[in-house]
């Protein structure tokens, strides 16, 4: 179609003809940019219903233990049994250096609770941490079964609320530094039946294995172990370099 | 344009476009910002808004690189056109926002220098399945960056129009690392075929506009030329009728477009190029005597192919002869700034 009209941008108004059509078309395009973002949104996977408590700030009380990532064991009210949660401080960052002195000790801390279901780790403020003098000494379970595990490595700290999501490939690169920095790597297993369970990795000698995993992160493995419980822990001793990648 | 640059040469319309842009901005990011945080009450405040304005950005993008090719296949769309540096810049923006909350969100606070750990937290470069998304999604960024940061008319000046087109130019080699940033980023971790749906039919749009335009643009040449030149040089390029009043033929000689406008009886020969950006400017019209640029309006005097004071651009002009009742063109421009008196026909010829 011959268009006889001629737009020039730095005048104050352009030929009607011209500014009809283009009116339309950024009226259908700003309409076409809601429904992008509307499919977009819409198609996300749903996101877990995990929290990190940021800026709230709780006491808490109870014994360090390091399993061998640092852990606060937590008498349950009415209960014989301790709750174990794990600890990290801010940022990418386990709290290893600030716990392990106090190893063993009843410790009184400020923190904030990231959770998930019925896991729980407590982002502390390290200048907090108060010793109360030495705990009874932890009673731990013996190794109970091999197990074949198929899975993905996760930091604990995103995949218990900080972030989501806290697995997959694009939080990979973020596992990696949390996992490298000291937090807590644990094997991330899928159930279509209920929640994820997930297991704290060790290796054969129950030491801390966070710089021989980072090449698996975020990928799918098949880990085969020594399961161990403690309370409500479950802590997977296996050599890191017979992890399989699927 | 002129001497004294100004960040932004304000006027009605760029106003206008700047308010649907921002219009469009703002709806976008409250779709999906806010209706995620109403249908997703347990996502985070930052997954929410990282994802609202990488998702934003990359749309943004499709539509920045669309508007080439739909002014191309027709002139309406040329008022987008006009301001698209504007919605670069936005674009870029919106990307900086992103890059900037990842950056935050993934690699920082870490044991590792952030930008390390942008490069060196996924090592499985042998593996497509595991490739590492986020640098390629930096790489982009950077080229974005450069791009915005040196689309000013400044820029345009100071570098030349070749250089600052081959920069420009690298919007594809973004575009294509935007692309795989999203195929081995969000689109493996997501389940949703509509996702990958979307993001087909973004590069199907791109590829299939920028395929007829340029089919467009080589149909165009074809009818134009090659025109053969007699012993002397000169090129028979048309019947004064030919050419209708205000407008320019396009002839290709030499491997250069030339138009030869008309305005009444008189007839000038200017480089069908415009100096800024390479606009086509043949495809001009004749306003107030002056010849001018359909993409940015910018004017140039026939006669010697110079834009009126204060500005100081310039294109060639070609000599032109009446032969025989035709037009006849030298391919050989004249030296810059020429003033040339223009062919005058008479009006029973035209």
């Amino acid at each position: 179609m011959r268009n006889d009209e001629f737009f020039i941008g730095w005048q104050a108004s352009g030929p009607p003809g011209v500014m009809g059509f283009v009116k339309v078309r950024a009226f259908a395009l700003i309409l076409g940019a809601l429904l992008v973002a509307a499919v977009a949104m819409t198609s996300q996977r749903p996101f877990a219903s995990s929290n990190f408590e940021f800026g709230v700030e709780r006491p808490f009380e109870g014994r360090l233990e390091h399993v061998p990532y640092p852990v606060l064991s937590v008498d349950r009210p009415g209960s014989e049994e301790e709750s174990h949660w794990l600890l990290t401080v801010f940022g990418k960052r386990g709290a290893d250096e600030f716990t392990l002195p106090l190893d063993g000790h009843r410790v009184a801390l400020r923190g904030s609770l990231i959770h998930r279901d019925n896991a729980v780790m407590v982002e502390l403020l390290p200048d907090s941490i108060k010793d109360l003098g030495p705990g009874t000494p932890r009673q731990r379970s013996a190794a109970t079964s091999v197990v074949t595990l198929d899975g993905e490595i996760v930091d604990s700290k995103c995949f218990l609320g900080l972030m989501k999501p806290g697995q997959l490939k694009p939080h990979r690169a973020c596992a990696t530094r949390c996992i490298s920095g000291g937090v807590p790597p644990v094997l991330l297993v899928r159930d279509e039946q209920g929640p994820p369970t997930y297991y704290l990795l060790v290796d054969e000698d129950g030491s801390a294995v966070n710089d021989r995993v980072l090449d698996y992160v975020a990928e799918p493995v098949t880990i085969t172990g020594r399961l161990e419980e403690l309370g409500d822990l479950r802590i997977l001793r296996a050599n890191p370099e017979k992890y399989l990648r699927r | 344009m002129g001497h004294d640059y100004q960040a932004v040469q304000w006027n009605p319309q760029k106003k206008r476009y700047d308010g649907l842009l921002a219009l469009g901005v703002i709806l976008f990011l409250g779709a999906f910002i806010g209706g995620g945080a109403a249908l997703f009450p347990e996502a985070t405040a930052e997954t929410l808004l990282l994802r609202g304005l990488g998702t934003a950005s990359f749309f943004l993008l499709h539509v920045v690189l669309c508007i080439g090719p739909l002014a191309r296949i027709d002139t309406r769309w040329l008022p987008l056109l006009y301001n698209r540096r504007h919605m670069g810049v936005t674009m870029a923006s919106l990307a900086m926002a992103h890059g900037a909350f990842a950056l935050l969100q993934f690699h920082a606070f870490g044991d590792v220098n952030a930008f390390v750990s942008l490069f060196v937290s996924n090592p499985r470069w042998d593996s497509l399945a595991q490739f590492p998304f986020q640098p390629l999604g930096a790489a982009a960024l950077v080229i974005i960056v450069l791009m915005a940061c040196t689309s000013h008319d400044f820029w345009l000046a100071n570098l030349t129009a070749p250089v600052w087109k081959a920069l420009h130019m690298l919007v594809y080699v973004a575009y294509g690392l935007l692309v795989l940033h999203v195929a081995l980023g969000v689109l493996q971790a997501e389940t949703s075929p509509l996702l990958v749906a979307l993001v087909a039919a973004g590069v199907l749009t791109v590829g299939t506009l920028h395929l007829v335009a340029a089919r467009k643009d080589s149909c165009d040449d074809a009818e134009m030329g090659p025109l053969p030149a007699a012993d002397d040089g000169w090129i028979d390029a048309c019947a004064p009728e030919d050419i209708e009043d205000g407008r320019a033929k396009i002839i290709l000689a030499a491997g250069e477009r030339i138009a030869i406008f008309r305005s009444g009886n008189e007839f000038s020969a200017l480089s069908a190029v415009c100096q800024h950006q390479n606009g086509p400017l043949g495809e001009g019209r004749i306003i107030d005597g002056l010849v001018v640029c359909p993409w940015h309006g910018y004017q140039y005097k026939p006669r010697c192919g110079q834009s009126p004071e204060p500005f100081q651009e310039v294109v060639p002009t070609f000599a032109l002869r009446l032969q025989g009742g035709r037009v006849y063109l030298n391919p050989r421009p004249l030296p810059l700034g020429t003033d040339t008196d223009p062919l005058h026909v008479e009006t029973s010829h035209a």
